[in-house]
């Protein structure tokens, strides 16, 4: 499988580039998890880095599993040395040794500053079992949160908030400054709700009913149906201005952080102008998921469904 | 045989005595803890290795029975 024109090839990538990601999908679209967080944390570090798409062909997908005795995807070469897949990566990260292998100054992270609300801190102090194991945050480069309990681990920022004491890698240290955990109640249970100043902002996702409440609420924000005239003809949200011209000139006279909620037929097409709107600096902007069908089926049977 | 414990008996194979746990997500996916004192002094890399080398037969091809591993943890008892 593993022939020596593939073997030479491996051999001349990993000569050829410094660092060289195999993985599925490339740096813009990887197209697996696994691959993603790699590709985030190189990201992070602002290192140049190749990748090659596995997916792209089959001979390669296979061949790179014996050329480095691993048999999974994505795998991580630096300077001819393979360092190991996705779960190693991160450890190196988290410890500071992936950034000495690639030359990156590891920063030193002051102690970020964490609130851990009442009702947060009850059910850790609830969950923790006592065995010396402290309750740490990771935070990914796509700011996606792991919360979980574990051992204390060289490099480790610790902080103590509310009686809780929360260990975070350097990496997740750096991202967590002014982060806030707080508790909801929720049917099954109960979750944690982490409020992140450092997050870039993203289009939030509103659900018909909370749009509902809202309306009722009387709450400050604007309601923009991206559709067309024909589309609002058949149904409508009252509420709902059009994206026409006068639309547009409202919106620019927006401050940047007004609360604006797009909605269409199917959510589709409102996620993208929320998407562009997010470009051009607004950052309080949410998607109305589910659209006006949504809406016509959750909310009021009024609303034409077609 | 479930895939848990051929997983399960193809680590052994590779590394007798060892305490081995395996739990299944959804899609063929596994999450891995293998306890043993083999790993003393073995990199991260190296003790995965080991273990992905025992179940490497498991996740070849497109129909593997395993088709990741989301999380595989080697420790010394």
């Amino acid at each position: 499988m593993l022939n020596d024109t593939l073997r030479q090839h491996f051999d001349d990538l990993v000569k050829k580039h410094r660092v060289v990601l195999f993985m599925k999908g490339n740096k813009h679209f990887p197209q697996c998890g696994f691959s993603a967080q790699v590709v985030g944390i190189l990201k992070e570090l602002a290192v140049p880095f190749e990748t090659v798409n596995v997916l792209s062909d089959p001979a390669v997908r296979d061949g790179i599993k014996e050329y480095s005795s691993w048999p999974t995807i994505p795998q991580l070469y630096v300077g001819g040395e393979f360092l190991g897949g996705c779960d190693i990566v991160k450890e190196l990260h988290a410890t500071g040794e992936l950034q000495a292998k690639l030359g990156v100054e590891a920063k030193v992270v002051a102690p970020p500053k964490v609130t851990i609300e009442d009702g947060a801190a009850k059910a850790i102090k609830a969950a923790d079992e006592g065995n010396g194991e402290h309750l740490r945050l990771e935070i990914s480069p796509q700011f996606q949160y792991d919360l979980y309990f574990g051992p204390k681990k060289a490099g480790d920022v610790e902080i103590v908030a509310n009686g809780v004491t929360v260990l975070f890698d350097a990496a997740s240290a750096a991202k967590a400054e002014g982060i806030r955990i707080g508790w909801v109640e929720t049917a099954d249970g109960g979750a944690f709700r982490i409020e992140n100043p450092n997050e870039p902002p993203r289009v939030k996702s509103l659900d018909v009913t909370e749009l509902k409440s809202w309306l009722e609420q009387g709450k400050k924000f604007d309601l923009v149906d991206v559709r067309g005239e024909d589309e609002r003809k058949i149904a409508k949200i009252e509420a709902a201005r059009p994206l026409d011209a006068d639309g547009e000139k409202h919106l620019a006279s927006l401050a940047k952080n007004a609360p604006i909620v797009f909605q269409c037929h199917h959510g589709g097409r409102s996620r993208a102008a929320a998407e562009r709107f997010l470009r051009e600096g607004y950052t309080n902007v949410y998607n109305l998921e589910g659209g006006i069908e949504a809406w016509s089926v959750k909310v009021d049977s009024k609303v034409a469904r077609y | 045989m479930s895939t848990e414990n051929a997983i399960k008996t193809a680590i052994l194979e590779k590394i007798p005595g060892a305490n081995v746990v395996v739990a299944a997500g959804s899609g063929g996916h596994y999450t891995i803890e293998v306890v043993s004192p083999v790993f003393a002094g073995k990199g991260m890399l190296e003790s995965q290795r080991l273990v992905y080398g025992a179940i490497a037969p498991l996740m070849k091809g497109n129909e593997a029975p395993v088709h990741a591993v989301d999380k595989l943890t080697t420790r010394v008892p």
